[in-house]
C-alpha cells in the first residue's frame, strides 16, 4: 500500500486504492479548518463562506485521493492539470474566504509565526513564491524525477497548495493591511501573478511531442494518446485557470466599481 | 603534423563528414552491426512475408511483442507511430514498422491486424510458430520470449525483449531502442537514420 499517490508504472486498474497519507493530510487540514472556521463564524463570517471552505476541503480530498490522485501521479497529465487548478486556484481561495476573519484576528493578536506570514504574504514575495512553485513543478525533468516517488509527488501537491494559499492570502485576508494594496492593485496582482502559469499551459498546448516522460511512457490510457492528453492538460490549465482568475477579477472589479469593499470588516473584539 | 599537410587533412575530414550519415543520438549501439535477417512469416493477410525482401532498402523498425501486453508494447508502438505520422510523406514511404507476435496462441491474424490498426494501418504484423520466432530472435541476438504462468482467468504475460531494432536503408542494424525511448528521441534520430544510403547506392 502506498501512503501517497505516485507513478507506479503498473497498468491502470479501476480497483480502488487506499492512500493513508492523503486521508491523514486531509483530516489535519479539516481539523485546522474547523477550528478556524468556528472562530471566523464567531467573528461574523457568513455560513455560506464556511460551507464554501468545506467545499474546498472536499475538492482537495477528491483530487488527491483515488482515482484522480493516482491518475494524476502516473497516467494523465490532464488529471494532473485538474489537480493543479483545484489545489492552487480553487481550494485555497475557498478556505481563505471562510477563515479570513479568524486569520486577520490571529494576525492582529501577534500570534506565533506572524512575522513569517507577514513576510511571505507580502504581495510581490507571495507572487514570486507561487510562480516558483508553479514553474519548478512543471519542468519536465523535475516532474519525471519527483512523480515516481511518493515523497516527490507529495512535495509537488504540497507546493501547489501552499503556493495557492500564498497567492490568494494578500487578496483575501488583508492582514497585515497594506494601504497601497488597493482593489485595482489586487486585480493587477492576480492577473500578473498568474501569467506564468498561463504560459506553461500555452507551452503544453502547442508542443508537438509529449513533454513528460512519466505520462508518455505510462501504461496506455485507452481514451486518448499522450499528446492529446498533454493538449487537454494545457486546455484545462488555460481555460479552467482563466475562468477562476478572470471570474474573481470580474467580481472584484464590479464590487470595487460599485463601491463595495471585498475586505472583511475589522475583527470584533473577542466575546469572552 | 607538418603545416603543409593540414589543408589536406581538413579536406579529407570534410569529405568524410559529408559522406557519412549523421549518427543517431539515442538508442543503444549494436556492435558489430547486424545484417538484415532473412526470414519468412505470415502477415495479417495470411500471405507469406519475406522480411529481407519486403523491407530491403527501407528504414525498418523490427519489434517483437504481443497484443495483450499491458504496458511496454503498446507504448513503444504508439510512440514510433506518433513520430512516423509527422514525417513528410516521402519519408514515410521509406519506412516500415514490422511487429512480430510472440503470442501466436492469442494473437490471431485478424486480432493482430485490429490491434496494429489502432496505431497505424500501414504497420506490418507477422505471426509464426513460437519456435521459429524464437529462432529468428536468437539470430539477431535477442533473448527468447518466456510465457508466464497463467492467472486464474487464463490470461498470462510474456516476458520479452523490449527493444525496437532499426535496420537502416543499407540493410544493417547499428542501433536498437529500448523501452523508455521518447517520441522526441525518435523524432531526432529517424531523419538521421533515413539518411543512411541503401547498400550499393552511390
Amino acid at each position: 500500500m502506498q501512503w501517497w499517490c505516485s507513478a507506479s508504472g503498473e497498468p491502470w486498474t479501476w480497483a480502488p486504492q487506499y492512500y493513508p497519507g492523503v486521508w491523514l493530510s486531509v483530516a489535519v487540514l479539516a481539523v485546522a479548518y474547523h477550528a478556524l472556521a468556528r472562530r471566523a463564524r464567531s467573528l461574523g463570517e457568513s455560513r455560506r463562506a464556511v460551507w464554501g471552505g468545506w467545499a474546498g476541503i472536499i475538492l482537495t480530498w477528491q483530487v488527491l485521493d483515488w482515482p484522480i490522485g493516482p491518475l494524476a501521479a502516473g497516467y494523465l497529465a490532464s488529471a494532473h492539470a485538474v489537480q493543479f487548478v483545484v489545489l492552487a486556484l480553487v481550494a485555497p481561495p475557498l478556505l481563505l474566504l471562510a477563515t479570513r476573519r479568524a486569520l486577520s484576528a490571529w494576525h492582529a493578536r501577534g500570534g506565533a509565526g506572524r512575522r513569517v506570514i507577514t513576510r511571505v504574504t507580502q504581495p510581490i514575495i507571495a507572487a514570486v513564491l507561487f510562480n516558483i512553485a508553479a514553474v519548478s513543478t512543471h519542468v519536465p525533468a523535475v516532474v519525471d524525477r519527483l512523480m515516481p516517488t511518493q515523497l516527490g509527488a507529495f512535495v509537488v501537491d504540497a507546493a501547489w497548495f501552499v503556493g495557492g494559499l500564498l497567492l490568494w492570502w494578500p487578496i483575501l485576508v488583508d492582514a497585515p493591511r497594506r494601504a497601497w494594496f488597493s482593489e485595482p492593485v489586487k486585480m493587477l496582482y492576480l492577473f500578473l501573478s498568474t501569467l506564468v502559469h498561463t504560459g506553461i499551459a500555452m507551452v503544453m498546448l502547442v508542443r508537438d511531442f509529449p513533454m513528460y516522460g512519466i505520462y508518455e511512457l505510462a501504461p496506455p490510457w485507452p481514451a486518448w494518446s499522450p499528446i492529446e492528453d498533454q493538449h487537454l492538460a494545457g486546455g484545462v490549465m488555460e481555460l479552467a485557470g482563466a475562468a477562476v482568475i478572470f471570474g474573481i477579477i470580474s467580481v472584484m472589479f464590479f464590487r470595487w466599481s460599485g463601491g463595495v469593499s471585498g475586505d472583511p470588516p475589522p475583527p470584533a473584539p473577542p466575546r469572552d | 603534423m607538418p603545416p603543409q599537410k593540414l589543408p589536406i587533412a581538413l579536406a579529407a575530414a570534410c569529405l568524410m563528414a559529408a559522406c557519412s550519415p549523421p549518427a543517431p543520438r539515442h538508442g543503444v549501439a549494436v556492435e558489430p552491426a547486424l545484417a538484415r535477417p532473412d526470414f519468412t512469416l505470415t502477415d495479417t493477410r495470411g500471405a507469406p512475408y519475406a522480411f529481407a525482401r519486403e523491407t530491403q532498402g527501407l528504414l525498418t523498425f523490427l519489434f517483437f511483442g504481443y497484443t495483450h501486453c499491458p504496458d511496454i508494447c503498446p507504448v513503444h508502438v504508439a510512440n514510433v507511430a506518433a513520430v512516423l505520422r509527422k514525417l513528410p510523406f516521402e519519408d514515410q514511404r521509406k519506412t516500415r514498422f514490422v511487429f512480430v507476435t510472440l503470442d501466436p496462441a492469442r494473437d490471431s491474424l485478424p486480432h493482430l491486424r485490429r490491434w496494429l490498426d489502432q496505431f497505424d494501418a500501414s504497420f506490418v504484423g507477422l505471426r509464426g510458430d513460437a519456435d521459429d520466432v524464437n529462432r529468428i530472435m536468437a539470430g539477431i541476438g535477442m533473448p527468447p520470449a518466456i510465457l508466464g504462468t497463467p492467472n486464474a482467468d487464463g490470461s498470462y504475460e510474456v516476458a520479452h525483449s523490449a527493444a525496437v531494432l532499426v535496420f537502416t536503408p543499407d540493410d544493417s542494424a547499428r542501433v536498437l531502442y529500448p523501452f523508455g525511448t521518447r517520441q522526441l528521441d525518435w523524432a531526432d534520430d529517424i531523419p538521421r537514420l533515413l539518411q543512411v544510403r541503401p547498400s550499393g547506392a552511390r
